[in-house]
């Protein structure tokens, strides 16, 4: 339903994209995760034909961005990061300006109306103006507008930003519901919401893409943000030598633990091969009391941080 | 089409939902009702040709409020990126917008009717340079809102706009001034086919000249060309 190729956007002499391809199907929703600035909102505008890409090519259900924005813009809804509101207009006249905008006929308009305003649980505003709504409504009045005229693809720029932790559960509900039969890119901060929601995770920075992967995808392939925690009675430079002897430890950080003489609190970076824990394990056996010995499996938080950190070390060396 | 009545039933709606349209038809009627008093009542002239002269300098004065938040009102409040990405094309924005504004003026003008009144009760007004004098000024406004649309569209800061505009329109006005200064037959050709205020004294006098019609739609359709490739540029 949106299939990006080979897109760069530049302005100027300035590459703000470079040649980012990729591919959200039908009953989709892919989370677009990046540190502010890494080219989100920009590569989110060229899908919505806001703006065109300088080269490559993008297709919104089958209908190129380039010269059918038009006829793509009929199957799309979007919201901006900021929902284009216009605050002088009560919700019920706003709604239903986008719907005639989009197409809707009218003896349906009054129905699709009902229909968003229910899922974004609009009804008690419908008819105050947008300027007197609070922060979570004007998020929501924005999603209710990009779901008018049943969209095939729905483009979503931090659509949670500003809600409480019901409304927030609700949103998640709508978008979730939404993805089950149509294609949804999601852009977002908050990692557990991709990690709830979304089906693959595609990570941005700098304008490149830089993995593309389900969640737990990512996290298999990020060995190297796999650790063993362990909490230990030893002295702190014996102990980092013998763990740094064992086979797959990578680096050994040793914090001491207030309250008891020598507990320590280890961090060994290891790589992903299986029996790590016993051999580390066995390495301190018998010199000094372990306490806990924990493998840390990779979250989504250190894959996104490991991804973005490299390409930032790459751009410093 | 549907897309042009949408933004134009929008544009209406915003009009009158802020205090800018009341401000300005309150404003612009009281101008014209102290204009006309002054003129038919101490002046003795028992004719609109002076009242159309002053309403249309205080036109282009109050155009620029009208026009200013047309696009940087969009652009400020982030709803242009909603207006881009619907399926409209971008002559569809402009025109809604433009008869949205249109629509604006029409209803300032059609409200100074109400000046007639005593001109016919008391006085025997010619009926034709009345009406002549009434299109000009619609043609004047709709060249006006168009030009002061178009720059509306290159700035995100509505006073900006508005401080593009004023002295554009007033240069446009008193372009034909410059003729006293020009002996090149050319260029006083020139000074005087481009002003909107030579052009309107046409209208004023009972002339209804193809020229100065061609003239103000020309204006307006070139600033409205303007405007709809600008657009099409920024995407």
């Amino acid at each position: 339903m949106i299939a990006l190729e080979s897109v760069s956007k530049r302005y100027g002499s300035r590459t703000i994209i470079h040649d980012v391809s990729f591919t959200v199907g039908k009953g989709e929703i892919v989370g677009f995760l990046g540190p502010n600035g890494a080219g989100k909102t920009t590569t989110m505008r060229m899908i919505a034909g806001f703006t065109t890409a300088t080269s490559g090519r993008v297709t919104v259900a089958g209908f190129d961005m380039a010269t059918q924005n038009e006829d793509a813009a009929r199957k799309l809804g979007y919201v901006p990061e900021q929902p284009p509101l216009y605050d002088v207009l009560d919700v019920s006249t706003y709604l239903r300006f986008v719907a005639k905008v989009k197409g809707v006929p009218s003896r349906g308009i009054s129905r699709d109306l009902d229909r968003v305003m229910s899922a974004c649980r609009l009804e008690s505003v419908a008819r105050r103006e947008i300027y007197k709504l609070s922060k979570g409504y004007r998020q929501r009045v924005g999603l209710a507008q990009a779901l008018l005229g049943r969209p095939e693809v729905l483009l979503l720029d931090e659509p949670t930003a500003g809600l409480d932790p019901g409304q927030i559960q609700e949103t998640r509900e709508v978008i979730r519901a939404f993805g089950e039969k149509h294609a949804v890119l999601l852009s977002t901060h908050i990692l557990p919401e991709v990690t709830l929601i979304c089906q693959r995770v595609a990570i941005i920075n700098q304008g490149r893409l830089l993995a593309i992967d389900s969640p737990s995808g990512l996290q298999r392939a990020s060995e190297q943000t796999n650790s063993v925690h362990l909490e230990i009675t030893a002295p702190a430079e014996p102990l980092r030598e013998a763990l740094l002897g064992v086979d797959g430890v990578r680096a050994v950080s040793v914090h001491p633990l207030p309250g008891r003489d020598l507990l320590q609190s280890v961090e060994c970076q290891v790589d992903s091969r299986e029996g790590i824990e016993a051999r580390i394990a066995r390495s301190v056996a018998g010199q000094w009391e372990l306490h806990r010995l924990q493998r840390q499996q990779p979250t989504l938080e250190n894959v996104f941080l490991r991804y973005v950190g490299d390409t930032v070390r790459g751009k410093a060396a | 089409m549907n897309g042009v009545l949408a933004i134009y039933h929008k544009e209406l709606q915003t009009y009158f939902r802020s205090p800018i349209a009341y401000f300005v038809v309150s404003v612009f009627l009281l101008g014209t009702g102290y204009f006309f008093l002054y003129n038919i009542f101490l002046t003795g002239i028992g004719t609109m040709d002076e009242t159309f002269q002053n309403m249309g300098i205080l036109l282009l004065t109050l155009i620029p409020v009208i026009t200013m938040r047309l696009f940087s009102g969009e652009y400020s409040g982030r709803t242009m990126e909603l207006l881009m990405t619907l399926p409209l094309k971008p002559w569809q924005i402009v025109f809604g917008k433009y008869l949205g504004a249109t629509t604006m003026l029409l209803l300032m003008t059609g409200a100074t009717a109400i000046n007639l009144i005593p001109l016919y009760l008391y006085g025997n007004p010619e009926t034709k340079t009345i009406l002549t004098g009434y299109i000009g000024f619609v043609l004047l406004g709709m060249a006006c809102l168009a030009v002061g649309q178009f720059f509306s569209s290159l700035t995100q800061n509505q006073i900006i706009a508005a401080l593009i505009t004023v002295p554009v329109l007033l240069g446009f006005w008193f372009v034909g001034h410059l003729q006293t200064f020009q002996t090149d037959y050319i260029l006083r050709g020139l000074f005087g086919y481009l002003s909107f205020a030579l052009h309107f004294g046409d209208f004023i006098r009972g002339l209804l000249r193809s020229e100065a019609v061609v003239f103000y739609l020309v204006v307006s359709a070139i600033a409205l060309t303007l405007n709809i490739s600008y657009l099409q540029w920024r995407r």
